[in-house]
């Protein structure tokens, strides 16, 4: 009993607070939803939000985590999206079970590695190109797959019309979306917080100096861009089970954006500010078009473009800093829970406001203590 | 016979792309940003064209150059500016909202019906079987004289030579008594007064706007600043006119032009793959 | 520092007043959504690149339902409007759906546009809602028995274009301009060319896509046809004509959809510049001076403006609410329960049942008008619309 207490003392609670506030929401929404009290819009939202924290994990991988700005994201979106509705739409037809998970799983497999495969792809030009013109290299990846979608034909992928893929019960879809993202968060916590993850912050840190100590950057960027593109596949399929169409002009760079916006303000490789970001982005962009509406819908652009600034502004100003310092989210919660505990609350604190860096402590703290933590012991041993 | 009737429209489009591309690459090359808000300060240029045209079609051409230039001044210090040293994707986003809330502004105040703002029509010049019309001359002209100036501008001026030295090191700037922020504003002044101009001269081929009419051109200036090599002022003509070219040749066969785009940003690709940096862009040596 | 962040609050706020002050210019009686209104709702785009056709399917709806509600709603119970935006994006439609059903949307007009359309259909075959759209041209968009179309369908366009090319333009060159992305252009392409006469020869096609202006490539190809089809919307065809002017032949023959109508009332575009004729298959004129379609007209530019977008798309949303309020005073006739009370599936069942029985027949400003200025509309049970199209010469041809 003792033992127990102590382990828990121990159990570094950051780690798992992605788990426990996803697990959180589906042990709430699953009820409510099968009791048949959830109304639709938030059936709905849910979908939504589960769909954007993929992407935005996904996507924060490779911007975040890899340094690489990425503007083409909605493009594997849409590869998985095309593959998985095809695919659950041929299985449909053999298997006919209605809302099996058969089918799902099974798009879902065929679209993220598809989407991986193109990850891959993009993944190679990225080795020779730095910023900004990787940046429009993705961008133009993401067009040229909306483009080969949108003129296939009738019989393959339904052209401009777009794919009529059959619709998951929105009853049940949005909890398999948020098992899905918490499959997501497994993987990439997991993949940031072992060597390897170290390996891909340090190319991002200092590319030049990380390939002198032995890191092997082809490797490394290759597999962050594989797992971010098979997630964003994933995050496709997704989206094509939660409506009756895939439409290849949804996937334009517009969309890829609306996804980086997401990483951004949660703040560059932070997992739990990102997924706070996509469920806020969300959120607001939902609330804004389902209550300006009428003569008032000009305005949600006007609304949204004011918030955007003025949330980076406040958060990236470096004149703001000091202010920032001093009214922040975190020192509230810390005054709310913790009201002694101030004098190690500045220091750790700032770790987490240098948006570039991912907690180093908490990095350094794993090699000391790796049996405790998180990950798998074996893949630590090899090293 | 066909073909060169395609070049010339494919130089009448690049010449636009060049202009955008331009004033794009100008600001990309000192500031370091993508301006995603480029394009729709085209628009806004466009519109205040419109305001102005039934008093005098020059006047008009003015207000606009200098409407945008007031304009680039503001959103530079009120969106921009206080970003100055931060990430540069948060600028990028910032750009971003920018955009968003110009688009709708313009929205709001001309509503969604497209205008049509015929500034002169100019005529077409008849050379045996090919006709180019003027405003492609002009165009084509005013983009080359654009770009010798502003290569000049920036090679023997005092505040060129400044430019110049806050793109290479911006601290290193500093210490040598240039006031960057004064730089910086001075940018964007003129690449917004060029999105001006090269509104002007798009309307002069295809005379409508609506509030979306920007994006597109942005991003085809964008891709054509970064053929060219992105922060090099002739790359960005060439890459321009490449751009055009190449875009009016899929569209004169049938059986390319529904893909177009993707031909383009494969060749894009392509080309960045060959030439990392563009086809006239610097190689830079990366330190440690 | 603090002085600028004061600047941006103060402009923002200015900026926020001008906006909220701009959007009042009507005066209508359209009440909100409540429980003693019989509630009518629709999805169309009001912000983005297809807001122009938005903004004038809820002018006209909101046009439609003030006369009525002037007259007294359908004895007593006035009729409620609420317009959400889904920017011409699909992915957008389920919210606005799901929120518009909460408030307690009781009929719709479905949505503006085909992308959304097929999201929406869906959603309300579930809840079995009526729906009656005015200018969603898809085939597919009445698919289930709840849904029906105010509009010509694609393939029915296409269709009724190529046998007028069979009957009237024998032994021409035909050339196509069509928009390669767009399910509109390329639905009523593909049953233009099944239907074309073989006699024809080979058509002559050219494309554009996306937010494209320059069409001086597409003009060069097309530059030698006789008559030139253009299932496309009004924008891109004056920028098209306005591009091949002087080298498009001066006798061809410009030859359009619904999607034209509109094109000779562009601010600032004088079709009269273009030396071609323009004529285009629809059910509806924009500048029509005959009929009621004029008195909605008079009565669309003194409420909205002169500069307010008008064109088939609103007058189809137009007829759609006048079409429900007509079924509506059927069914009450008929002695079905009729309240604002009534559940969104029994409306859908009233009026299915008006909408396909063949005695039902609606008058409207769209289709051919008869001789009292109106025109009969009725519906087939699969929701197709039934009306007489015209052929509108915009202009005749120069000479």
């Amino acid at each position: 009993m003792k033992n127990l207490a102590v382990t828990l003392k121990k159990v570094k609670w950051k780690h798992f607070i992605n788990y426990i506030a996803i697990a959180l929401v589906i042990a709430i929404f699953t009820p409510l939803s099968l009791g048949g009290s959830l109304p639709l819009t938030s059936r709905l939202l849910l979908e939504k939000i589960a769909m954007n924290i993929l992407l935005a994990l996904s996507l924060s991988l490779v911007v975040g985590f890899l340094g690489e700005l990425s503007l083409g994201h909605a493009g594997f979106m849409c590869i998985g999206a095309y593959l998985g509705g095809k695919v659950a739409l041929l299985l449909e037809t053999n298997f006919n079970g209605d809302n099996s998970i058969v089918p799902f799983i099974l798009a879902l497999i065929v679209g993220a590695a598809v989407a991986g495969l193109f990850g891959f792809i993009i993944g190679l030009p990225a080795l020779r190109l730095k910023g900004d013109y990787l940046a429009i290299v993705t961008l133009a990846f993401g067009e040229i797959v909306k483009t080969v979608f949108e003129n296939s034909s009738e019989g393959t992928f339904g052209g401009p019309k777009g794919l009529k893929t059959p619709r998951f019960d929105n009853i049940y879809l949005f909890i398999i979306g948020f098992f899905l993202v918490l499959l997501c968060i497994f993987i990439i916590q997991n993949l940031i917080r072992s060597k390897h993850g170290r390996a891909i912050t340090a190319i991002r840190d200092n590319e030049i100096a990380a390939r002198a100590m032995g890191i092997n950057v082809t490797k490394y960027k290759l597999v962050g861009f594989i797992v971010s593109a098979a997630f964003a596949g994933a995050a496709g399929v997704f989206y094509s089970f939660a409506n009756n169409y895939v439409r290849a002009s949804v996937f334009d760079y517009n969309y890829s954006i609306e996804i980086l916006i997401m990483v951004v303000i949660g703040g560059m490789g932070n997992l739990t500010g990102t997924i706070c970001s996509a469920v806020a982005v969300t959120f607001v962009n939902t609330k804004l078009q389902t209550m300006l509406t009428g003569d008032l819908a000009v305005l949600k652009d006007i609304v949204y473009a004011l918030i955007l600034v003025v949330i980076i502004i406040y958060n990236n100003a470096p004149a703001l800093k000091g202010f920032r310092e001093k009214y922040n989210f975190r020192n509230l919660l810390n005054k709310l829970f913790k009201p002694k505990s101030s004098t190690d609350k500045d220091d750790e604190g700032a770790w987490h406001r240098v948006p570039t860096k991912i907690a180093m402590d908490e990095v350094l703290s794993i090699d000391l203590k790796v049996v405790e933590s998180t990950m798998n012991p074996d893949k630590e041993d090899k090293s | 016979m066909d073909f060169v009737l395609t070049l010339v429209n494919g130089l009448s489009l690049g010449g636009i792309y060049a202009m955008i591309a331009l004033g794009y690459t100008m600001v990309y090359g000192i500031a370091k940003m993508l301006n995603f808000a480029h394009g729709d300060i085209i628009m806004v240029g466009g519109y205040t064209v419109l305001i102005f045209l039934s008093i005098n079609p020059i006047l008009a051409i003015v207000a606009s150059m200098i409407f945008c230039l007031l304009l680039g001044i503001v959103v530079e210090k009120v969106a921009y500016k206080p970003l100055r040293g931060a990430s540069p994707l948060a600028v990028l986003i910032t750009a971003i909202g920018v955009s968003y809330l110009l688009q709708s502004l313009a929205l709001i105040i001309f509503g969604a019906q497209p205008e049509y703002v015929i500034i002169a029509d100019l005529g077409v010049l008849n050379i045996g079987e090919i006709s180019i019309g003027y405003n492609t001359i002009i165009t084509l002209v005013s983009t080359v004289i654009i770009m010798i100036a502003l290569t000049l501008f920036v090679k023997y001026t005092k505040i060129g030579r400044a430019m110049v030295a806050v793109s290479e090191d911006k601290d290193a700037a500093r210490l040598m008594g240039i006031n960057i922020n004064m730089i910086i504003t001075i940018t964007f002044a003129i690449g917004s007064s060029l999105a001006a101009l090269a509104g002007v001269f798009s309307l002069l081929k295809v005379p409508t706007i609506t509030p979306t009419y920007g994006s597109m051109p942005g991003i085809k200036a964008f891709t054509a600043a970064v053929i060219g090599g992105i922060g090099s002022i002739p790359g960005a003509m060439v890459g321009g006119i490449f751009l055009g070219i190449v875009e009016c040749i899929c569209n004169s066969i049938p059986e390319l032009a529904p893909y177009t785009i993707a031909i383009e940003f494969l060749i894009l690709i392509v080309i960045l793959l060959v030439k990392p940096s563009g086809i006239l862009g610097k190689k830079r040596r990366e330190k440690v | 520092m603090k002085f600028k962040k004061i600047l941006t609050l103060v402009l923002s706020t200015v900026l926020m007043t001008t906006t909220l002050a701009s959007c009042k210019k009507d005066n209508l009686n359209v009440p909100k959504f409540s429980d003693e209104t019989i509630n009518i709702g629709v999805s169309g785009p009001l912000s983005g690149g297809a807001a122009v056709y938005g903004q004038s399917v809820q002018n006209s709806a909101k046009l439609a339902i003030h006369e009525i509600n002037e007259k007294g709603g359908l004895d007593g119970t006035l009729f409620a409007f609420n317009m959400y935006d889904d920017k011409h994006d699909p992915t957008l439609v389920s919210d606005g759906y799901a929120s518009l059903l909460e408030n307690g949307m009781q009929i719709s007009l479905g949505t503006v546009t085909t992308g959304p359309a097929l999201e929406f259909k869906e959603l309300a075959k579930n809840d079995n809602l009526f729906v009656l759209t005015p200018s969603a041209t898809g085939d597919a968009v009445p698919e289930y028995d709840n849904a029906f179309q105010m509009c010509f369908a694609d393939s029915n366009q296409g269709t009724a274009s190529a046998e007028y090319f069979n009957s009237n333009y024998q032994g021409k060159k035909v050339g196509v301009f069509y928009k390669s992305d767009e399910d509109y252009s390329t639905g009523i392409l593909a049953k233009f060319e099944e239907t074309l006469s073989e006699s024809f020869g080979e058509v002559v096609k050219a494309s554009f896509k996306g937010e494209e202006s320059d069409f001086a490539a597409q003009v060069e190809i097309l530059k030698d046809c006789e008559i030139i089809f253009m299932p496309i919307y009004y924008t891109p065809a004056s920028q098209f004509m306005l591009a091949g002017k002087n080298k498009i032949k001066s006798n061809a023959i410009y030859y359009g959809c619904d999607g034209l109508d509109g094109v000779d009332a562009i601010s600032g575009f004088d079709i009269n510049t273009i030396p071609q004729e323009v004529s285009y298959l629809s059910h509806f004129n924009s500048s029509t001076t005959v009929g009621a379609a004029k008195d909605y007209i008079d009565a669309y530019k003194k409420t909205f403006g002169e500069d307010a977008p008008l064109s088939q798309f609103g007058a189809a949303a137009y007829d759609c609410v006048y079409a429900i309020y007509e079924a509506l005073k059927v069914a009450k006739a008929n002695g079905a329960n009729v309240s604002a009370a009534t559940t969104a599936s029994d409306f859908c069942e009233i009026l299915k049942t008006v909408f396909v029985s063949d005695s039902f027949v609606f008058h409207g400003i769209t289709g051919a008008p008869e001789a009292n200025g109106k025109s009969n509309i009725s519906w087939s049970a699969d929701g197709f619309v039934n009306k007489n199209a015209v052929k509108y010469i915009v202009k005749e041809a120069s000479n």
